[in-house]
């Protein structure tokens, strides 16, 4: 703890203590709350999609207009791309049509999959009993590397964590000649995890490289 | 935490999608099998006829010209309405004003705490920190009412419990200040910030 906790504390605690203005405190539902920081809110996507239709509806505004004041067609003219359409197959390169129609189906499973994905974000939550806690795995990550680092013993290089939902995955490559535990990584790497007490809580995996690092 | 509504989202997305890959899908098929092109401009040639037909019945009286011009142009323009809103709708909701009530003392008139309280307080506290690469507060509204996102950057290989802890410590001073319990939402981040940040060896 720093200092600067402690200042907070001392400065404020006591004159606020008895005005209670904290009786309609959290209306809020929390676990909502923590389930929208937990998952995708697909703004990127949402935004993508939206400007790609804005688009395509300003280029078939250009070309109703420009023929409604009889002027000649941007690129084509809504009455000749509808006759391409109908007559598909020819007038087009089948190379060129089928190209065309796997990058639109593309697009289509990236958006469709965007909707449909349950769209998990890598983070998990932290049990506090004041305050909501969101934690990226990432963090988390770097935490147990250093529990591990310093139970095995090696440099920070030869650790490598990798966090998922359920599963923690530690891979350690020794330096050579020097005896690492196995059962000591995956102690301290444990104990860690469980003073940080994520949920869900992952399982924990040691791999230690049989190859080792040479001077480090 | 912010009001992007995500429904909707998923609900368009999924409809567009699944447009464009049937559209795809179509194109690929047209391209591969003949069997495909031939319902193709069975179909395709019966669609276009009814809809020529439907041009030619709606005809404005006594002028060249059809009014489903007229009609199809302002659907064009809602859609594209509709999509400006929607895109407005993505990411919404912070606001600031962290307390808004009414003063039960003598005085007459009512108390506005603004968000910059907050943010400027838990920022000097967390400012000389060595653990932490940054922070950042925001207050959103959240149904109608005030909440914190704290978003802190520790440096790599800092214990986000212990973090977590001093957070809702400063918390626990910031509501007695207010005088009101905001509900706080405290994210422990990783970014580029902390990835390239040295991690501390000593501590």
């Amino acid at each position: 703890m720093s200092s600067v906790v402690e200042q907070q504390h001392d400065s404020a605690g006591d004159p606020a203590q008895g005005s209670s203005g904290a009786a309609h405190a959290s209306a809020i539902d929390m676990r909502r709350v923590l389930h929208r920081e937990t998952h995708a809110s697909r703004a990127v996507a949402a935004v993508i999609a939206g400007s790609l239709v804005i688009v395509l509806c300003l280029y078939a505004l250009l070309e109703s207009a420009v023929r409604a004041i009889g002027q000649p067609p941007w690129l084509i003219d809504p009455q000749t791309a509808a006759e391409r359409i109908v007559a598909l197959p020819s007038g087009l390169p089948p190379l060129l049509l089928g190209a065309a129609g796997a990058v639109t189906a593309a697009v289509g499973l990236f958006f469709f999959l965007c909707a449909v994905l349950p769209g998990r974000r890598a983070r998990h939550l932290l049990s506090d009993r004041r305050i909501a806690v969101v934690v990226d795995d990432e963090v988390i990550a770097a935490a147990l590397a250093r529990s591990a680092r310093l139970a095995a013993n090696v440099t920070q290089e030869q650790v490598m964590v990798v966090v998922s939902r359920r599963q923690v995955v530690v891979n350690v490559r020794p330096t050579s000649g020097v005896p690492v535990s196995e059962n000591a990584i995956l102690q301290a790497v444990e104990e860690e995890l469980e003073a940080m007490g994520p949920s869900p809580m992952p399982q924990v995996t040691i791999n230690l490289s049989t190859s080792g690092v040479v001077g480090a | 935490m912010n009001g992007t509504p995500r429904l909707l989202n998923r609900i368009l997305l999924g409809i567009l999608g699944f447009k464009l890959l049937v559209i795809g899908v179509l194109l690929v098929l047209l391209a591969a099998v003949p069997s495909v092109a031939a319902w193709w401009h069975s179909w395709s040639r019966s669609v276009s006829d009814s809809v020529t037909a439907a041009f030619e019945g709606t005809q404005f009286p006594g002028r060249q010209g059809s009014w489903l011009w007229v009609v199809l142009a302002l659907a064009v323009v809602l859609l594209i309405g509709l999509m400006v809103a929607w895109i407005a709708q993505q990411g919404k909701g912070r606001t600031d004003l962290l307390l808004a009530a009414e003063d039960p003392g003598g005085v007459p008139g009512d108390i506005r705490i603004g968000g910059g309280v907050a943010e400027q307080a838990l920022k000097n506290a967390l400012a000389d920190r060595p653990d932490l690469a940054g922070a950042t507060v925001s207050i959103y509204d959240v149904k109608g009412q005030p909440a914190l996102k704290l978003r802190l950057h520790p440096r790599p290989g800092v214990a986000p419990q212990a973090v977590a802890a001093e957070a809702a410590d400063l918390v626990d001073a910031l509501s007695a200040v207010v005088g009101q319990r905001t509900p706080v939402l405290v994210h422990i981040a990783a970014g580029a910030r902390t990835r390239f940040s040295r991690a501390e060896r000593v501590r």
